[in-house]
Order: C-alpha cells, then structure tokens, then sequence
C-alpha cells in the first residue's frame, strides 16, 4: 500500500516528438485509478514509467513521499499485469508465482505457503503443475494476477489486461479484478482503452489524449461534467452526440441568451447530447428531423441512427419502446436537457443556460 | 519417385552403401582385385596407436570447438540482441559482417599466425612465448581450435540471434520486476528458453567438428606436427587418399559414421530432456 505521485511526467523518445507533456496526478493509498484513452495516446509508456522499464525524461515519480526516478524497477516494489501475461513459458504455474519470492530470498516453506494462499484467492489450486501453454486465457489471467499479489506489492499496474479475452470472460474477470483490489486495497494504477471498463473498474479516471491529460475525477463526474469535447465523447457508450452551430444561427430548442458568459462567444458552438436524451417523435413536435438509417436493436432498448439533412450529422437515439422504427422512415427528434456546450477549441463552456422553450436549467 | 528422395539415395545412401562394402574387402597393391577380409579392416584399424591419437586428438578438438564456438558465439549474439532491443536500425548492420567473416577467416588466421610474419606471433614472442605451430604440437592443435571456433562461430551466432530475438521483450520486463537481475534473469529466462536453439547447435556443432573441419586443418597444419592434428576424418582421408589404404579408410568412415550417430543418439536422448520447448 502506498501513495503515489506523478509530478510534471514527460517522456520523450530519442528523435522524436514528446510522447508524454507534463502527467501530473496523486494516488492515494489503496485506490483504483484507471488510466483510459484511445490506442497510442501514451497509456503504456505511462505505466512503463511508472514500473521503471522506461526512463523518465523528466520530472519525479514519488511513492511514499520518496523520487523512484532512477530505481530499478525491482526496487520500486511494484507488480505488473501485462497485456499479453508474460507467464514464463517454461515454469509451472507453481514456478511462475514462486519466481518472484525465490528473487528475494524467501524460504522455501514460506515459498510454498505463499503459493498455496494465492493459488487458493485466485482459484488456481488445481493448475499449479501447468505448464502457461496448458491454461485457457482465463486461466492465464487468473496466473498473472496471481504472480502480481505474492509478494504483496506496494503498487499494481495493469496494462490493458483483459484485452485478450473474450467478451463474457472479460465482463467476469473486470468484476474479479476489481474486487480482489478493493479486497487487498493496494494503491493501482490500471490502463485500459475501453470505457465501460474504465467506468466500471475506477475509484478516478483520467482520460488521456495524445499524450496529454483531459480530465480527472470520478466516473460520473466525468459523465455528468465532461471538460472537453473529447472526453465527453469518449465516455459513455453509445458515445455523445455532437451537433455544430455558428453562434450567430443558434436554433430554438438552445437557450438565446447565455447568461454570465465573461466574454462573448465566437465563431463555432458544440452541442453535446446524450442519446438518452433524444426522443422521438413525430414531425410537429420534433425540434429537428431526419431520416432513420439504422436499427439496431439490444432487446431492452434499441440504438436508432438517424440523419439529419442540414447538419450532415447522424445522431444516434436510445429508443426505449419494443416497437422498432422502421428504416428510411423521416422522424421529428425532441432534444431534452442536459445539454453540453463546448467552444471551438473544445473546451467546456462553463456558462448557465436555460432551455428557451421548457424551464429547466442545464448542467454548467 | 520423389526427386527428394532420388537425392537422398544418390548423395547419401549409395556412397554410404559402397563404403560399408568396401570395409569388408582388402584390395590388392595395383588396386586391381579385391578379396572379402570380413572384419580384418576393423580390427586392423582398432588396434593401430595412431587411430587411438586421432580418436584422443577428435574428442579434444570437438568438445573445444563446439564449447568454444557457442559459447563465443552466445555472447556475442546476446550483446547484440541488446543493441538490437534498443533500436532496430542496426539489424542489417550487425549481420552482414558475419555473414561475411567465415570466407575472409582461412586467409586472415594464416597471416596472423605465420611464426615469421604473423602479427600475433609477434605479440606472443613479445610475451615470451615462442610460435611456432610448425613445431609444437600443443599450439598446432589450439591453432585450428581456434580456427574452426572462427568458422563455425558465425553460424551459432546467427542461430543463437534468432533465438534471442524470439523471446518477448515482456517476459524479461516482467522477471526485472520480479527482482531478477540481468545475471539471474539470463539464466533462468533467456537460456532455459533458447534450449532447442542450443540443442540444435550442440549437435551441429559436433557434426561439424567431426566431418566439416578437414579443410580448416589441411589448409592450417595438415595434420601435423607428427599426427598432432590428426582427427579421425584427417586420418581417413590421409590412409585412403595419400595412403591408399582403401579398406582400412572404409572401415574407418564406417566407425565415424557410427561414432556420429551414436553421439547424435545420446544427444538426443540425454541433452534433448533438458530442453524447454513450450
Ligand atoms: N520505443 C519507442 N520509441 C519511439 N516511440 C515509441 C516507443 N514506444 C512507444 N512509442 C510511441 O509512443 C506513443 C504512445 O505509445 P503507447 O504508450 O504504447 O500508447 P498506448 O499504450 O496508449 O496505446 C505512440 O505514438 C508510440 O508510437
Ligand atoms: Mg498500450
């Protein structure tokens, strides 16, 4: 268990650009954060750093109030998962838990206590003589996770373990992950490109864009307030609507007067919209209309994709009724708040507005 | 028939076949007639001291070549899997000069070591050591140790890369986290892992120090100083070729032959447990 710092982090490449500007971010004892973004923003390299595979070009990485900079990854006392495991191919599963603490000088009946502890949390018990090539992905899974806990690290990295399973499989080790952290409460910093596994796993988030830091704080916070365009887009599946307005031609159903605005707007407005918060319905009481071009339904509810002419957008609305609209049908779409305003640059727009026609204030 | 096959027949078995015919006879001194000896070859052969020197001098010469020729090459091929690891752009580079080495080796190794002109043999004579492989048995023999180690060291070396490169950066990112050192970390990921690299080499290497090594030693030392070199394929060729010895250089090919299998056998059945294939 440890408190860890990351102060002003940056990564460069030898001939390249900065891959990481200036990651700043403190964990606190015993939390979960999950690092998402999309695939090369950094993530990895990030978490390298932290495990001292990678070389911080500059700034301090700080656990327990002390600069790991130049620790060797064994010093720091950090456990990773990899993407792909990293079990040692050629040891049993025994041999694979066991490599860490044999490293250290640990007896040899401690040794096979500690094994059988883990093997018995992870409900491994029965695959200790395996060879990593004898396992299922699961089972891998379970192995790596394993090797992470023995020795009882101050801190767990997670780079994008689930990737390589499949979906049910995936749903079941996130819920399994999670609770055997909270259970052992061990400060981890866990990386990920997929948002419902962010939401689901993080005590925080941050969500990460080439290379950069958009937004930290709890997942719905991030849901409720998104900061910029960017992660308002990439958390929540289905992913946010985004409709584009001059300032000078906003439509109706937004507020006309934007009140405690410190300068004037200009240029381009982002209009954000949840797909739960469209309806549809028919032409007369639609505050836009569009063309229903896909179908797709999900049992409880169904994602209908809709265009809409004048913006060459497509919009897509959760439809919670059992009958299905039909494709090539032009529909009138009821836009209900909370709405989320974003500038030209994509950045949250901070202003109290009120829906012209409804009474109702939105999220600021 | 498969042409593969046809190959096998002709390069292989019929000369195979022709020489196990010929152990069995001893032909006359015009070499016109030939009469069946049965096994007199093999036991004329088996008894005579200079086949026991070359026997002594073969088992000396492989275990230094095959040793010395991985070991060398080993650590060579996992300096450069470091290089390499850090950066791709000098793969192309690092391998074309030991692609290149074995041709320029025979002619390089002659000039150093000629006890008159050598460079090396100056900067032995400096250190108070006289060369002269010409005359001393003990050095002629490290001469072409040293010589075959050169040859076949670019071949293990290109094997042993390949094997180095195969491992996943992850599994030794993952044992550095584990708190092994790089020390450790060799030994008990690298090395367990390139075990059927190893094993391939192992018998390679031992194939090549038997058969392969003839034109190193008659190129270096011929054989000599008197029978100081002589390896058993030496001494074959020597009796057979030089000597006209037809039966007596038969049975021996034979007795290599065999000897080689019989190796090649134990390696399999002894070494090949060890290794790791996953
Ligand atoms: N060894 C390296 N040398 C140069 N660039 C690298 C290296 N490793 C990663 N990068 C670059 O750094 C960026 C971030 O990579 P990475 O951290 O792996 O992203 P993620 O894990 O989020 O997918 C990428 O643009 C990648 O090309
Ligand atoms: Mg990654």
């Amino acid at each position: 268990m440890a408190r860890l710092e990351l102060r002003r982090l940056r990564k460069r490449y030898s001939g390249s650009t900065d891959v990481l500007h200036d990651i700043d971010l403190s964990i606190d004892d015993g939390e979960m954060i999950v690092v998402v973004g999309p695939s090369g923003c950094g993530k990895s390299t990030l978490l390298r750093m932290v495990a001292g595979l990678e070389a911080i070009s500059s700034g301090e990485l700080v656990i327990d109030g002390e600069c790991v900079n130049d620790q060797e990854p064994a010093e720091r006392d950090i456990a990773m998962v990899f993407q792909n495991y990293a079990l040692y191919p050629h040891m049993s599963v025994f041999d694979n838990l066991a490599y860490s603490l044999k490293n250290r000088g640990t007896p040899k009946a401690e040794i096979a206590q500690r094994v059988e502890a883990t093997a018995q949390l992870l409900d491994i018990g029965a695959l200790l003589e395996r060879k990593p090539r004898q396992l299922s992905g699961g089972q891998r899974q379970r192995v790596a996770m394993g090797r992470a806990v023995i020795r009882k690290p101050r801190v767990f990295l997670f780079d994008e373990p689930l990737s390589n399973l499949d979906a049910s499989l995936r749903v079941q080790m996130r819920q399994e992950i999670r609770a055997l952290q909270q259970r052992l409460n061990i400060t981890s910093l866990y990386v990920t490109h997929d948002q419902t596994e962010a939401m689901t796993m993080a005590d925080r988030l941050v969500v990460m864009n080439a290379g950069r830091v958009e937004q930290v704080g709890t997942p719905m916070a991030l849901f409720r307030k998104p900061a910029t365009r960017f992660v308002a887009g990439f958390i929540g599946s289905p992913a946010m609507n985004f409709l584009t307005f001059s300032v000078n031609t906003l439509p109706d159903w937004l507020p006309r007067v934007p009140a405690e605005t410190n300068e004037p707007l200009k240029g381009e407005l982002s209009v954000g919209i949840r797909p739960e918060h469209i309806a549809l319905t028919t032409l007369e009481d639609g505050h836009i209309e569009g063309c229903i071009e896909l179908v797709e339904p999900l049992g409880s509810e169904s994602l209908v994709h809709v265009r809409i002419g004048g913006h060459d957008a497509r919009l897509v609305v959760r439809h919670g009724g059992m009958e299905l609209p039909e494709v090539g049908q032009v529909t009138g779409l009821n836009f209900q708040g909370p709405f989320h305003l974003f500038d030209r640059h994509g950045q949250r727009l901070s202003t109290r507005l009120r829906l012209a026609d409804t009474n109702c204030s939105m999220e600021s | 028939m498969a042409p593969q096959l046809l190959i096998v027949l002709v390069f292989f078995f019929w000369p195979a076949i022709t020489a196990l015919r010929q152990s069995l006879y001893v032909q006359d001194a015009f070499g016109l007639g030939e009469t069946f000896a049965g096994l007199a070859n093999f036991t004329r052969v088996l008894a005579s001291q200079s086949y026991h020197e070359a026997l002594f001098n073969t088992a000396i010469f492989s275990v230094s070549v095959a040793l010395g020729a991985m070991g060398i090459a080993l650590l060579l091929a996992t300096m450069a899997d470091r290089v390499l690891r850090a950066s791709r752009v000098y793969r192309t580079l690092l391998i074309w000069p030991y692609a290149v080495a074995p041709a320029a080796a025979g002619v390089l190794w002659m000039f150093m070591f000629d006890p008159t002109l050598g460079v090396l043999s100056r900067a032995l004579a400096a250190l108070g050591v006289h060369w002269d492989f010409r005359l001393n048995g003990h050095q002629a023999m490290a001469l072409v140790i040293i010589a075959a180690i050169w040859q076949q060291m670019s071949y293990n070396f290109v094997f042993f890369l390949a094997g180095l490169q195969g491992i996943p950066a992850s599994l030794l990112e993952a044992a550095a986290i584990d708190g092994a050192g790089p020390w450790r970390r060799f030994w008990t990921i690298t090395f367990p892992l390139i075990s059927p690299t190893s094993f391939f080499l192992l018998v390679m290497n031992t194939i090549y120090a038997f058969f392969d090594t003839f034109g190193t030693i008659d190129t270096t030392t011929s054989g000599g100083p008197g029978g100081a070199t002589r390896t058993l394929v030496y001494k074959l060729y020597q009796d057979g070729i030089v000597g006209l010895d037809l039966g007596g250089s038969a049975a021996q090919s034979v007795l290599l032959m065999l000897m080689v299998g019989l190796l090649t056998l134990v390696q399999f059945r002894y070494v090949e447990r060890r290794v790791q294939y996953h």
